[in-house]
């Protein structure tokens, strides 16, 4: 039966794990915090999954256990110098994939996500991922009106950042 | 501004290629190692905040401290308070685990971050329980030696302030009491709330961002 569970579990996460590393893109700097908050997101999901009931998609459930590992219960290493350096990552821009000013764009932008807070980080997350309002403030414990407005607050500090 | 954001969320859907790709091992090795969270630290910590007063009744000066209480006459006083604080302790840990098994990562954000702030509480308010009890104990000292008449004799200390009238050696002692107690309250609260204040940064951060209402 505990076998069972093992595997199914990580079958699941297995095919969904991209959810887990965008989280950890947007919230860690370098490869080792990226790898560091996957570990214990990973084990965040395991030691819930007996409470996953199935009565949603289990990408569904991930995403609040992922979020919250991110934004609560995981401690950043102090050992590691934080850079903002977004290239050495992930989601390098290709150049000649994009026009040059849509490329700085998109650069841009990536770079002012990273450095917005938790909760906006978070908030930003989820729009990029599609999900509605609905469910942006059901996982964040948030009013639906509030996540809008918290959300406009975020598109203008980012047009800020695109057009100074 | 929403066709720049648009943008973006069509590159973000696109990117997938790019991420990282872990084999089923590699994931399942992971679902054995030991989570490192904050509420696991907020858990040691708070545990070893909840014994580390009572460790300090076995060292021996501690000890010998309790015949000082009798021979001050405090021993009932001592012994009332004694129980009283252990009703109190145990309360506090009882609420701290009860809050403790509250917490579940399935709650929304600021629920969990609610519900860890809380438990943290439980303990800060024990802390300062604790010191009051210390300092207390400093202030019924102090009343002890100034309804104690020999009061050289029952600290031990005959002979080594014989030229001073005893009232006044008895003001002295009583003052450096007060200073002794004053300073190792503080000191013990500033330990305590500067770890408090680390431990618990990023939750606070992130719950008044949470709980801000934005108009």
């Amino acid at each position: 039966m505990n076998k069972e569970l093992e595997h199914r579990f990580v079958t699941e996460l297995e095919s969904n794990q991209n959810i887990v590393h965008k989280v950890c893109t947007l919230y860690t700097n370098d490869k080792d915090s990226h790898n560091d908050l996957f570990q214990e997101i990973t084990i965040q999901l395991w030691k819930a999954y007996p409470k996953f009931r199935g009565d949603s998609k289990f990408s569904t459930w991930m995403y609040r256990v992922a979020l919250n590992t991110a934004i609560t219960l995981y401690r950043k290493s102090k050992r590691r110098v934080q850079t903002q350096d977004y290239d050495s990552v992930i989601f390098k821009i290709k150049a000649n994939e994009y026009d040059d000013t849509e490329e700085r764009q998109l650069k841009l932008m990536y770079n002012a996500i990273k450095q917005l807070n938790d909760v906006d980080k978070a908030l930003v997350f989820l729009y990029l991922e599609d999900k509605d309002y609905t469910e942006i403030s059901e996982t964040l414990g948030i009013t639906e009106v509030n996540a809008r407005v918290k959300m406009n607050r975020v598109k203008n500090k980012l047009r800020t950042i695109l057009n100074p | 501004m929403l066709d720049e954001l648009e943008l973006l969320k069509k590159d973000w859907q696109k990117r997938d290629a790019e991420l990282p790709k872990l084999s089923y091992d590699e994931i399942y090795k992971m679902i054995w190692k030991k989570s490192s969270s904050i509420v696991k630290w907020i858990f040691y910590i708070s545990i070893i905040e909840f014994i580390l007063p009572h460790l300090l009744y076995l060292v021996p000066s501690m000890r010998n401290n309790l015949d000082l209480y009798s021979d001050l006459g405090l021993s009932n006083v001592i012994l009332v308070v004694s129980i009283v604080q252990y009703l109190v302790i145990f309360y506090f840990i009882y609420q701290f685990y009860k809050r403790y098994r509250e917490i579940s990562v399935l709650d929304n954000a600021r629920q969990l971050t609610s519900n860890i702030l809380r438990t943290r509480k439980t303990v800060k308010h024990y802390v300062i329980f604790s010191l009051s009890m210390v300092l207390l104990t400093f202030v019924l000292l102090i009343v002890g030696i100034y309804f104690t008449d020999n009061v050289l004799e029952a600290l031990g200390l005959t002979g080594k302030m014989a030229s001073l009238p005893a009232n006044e050696a008895k003001m002295i002692i009583m003052a450096s009491f007060a200073i002794f107690g004053v300073l190792f309250t503080v000191a013990l609260g500033g330990i305590y709330f500067l770890l408090y204040g680390l431990l618990t940064r990023k939750l606070r951060k992130n719950y008044r961002e949470l709980q801000k209402l934005e108009v």
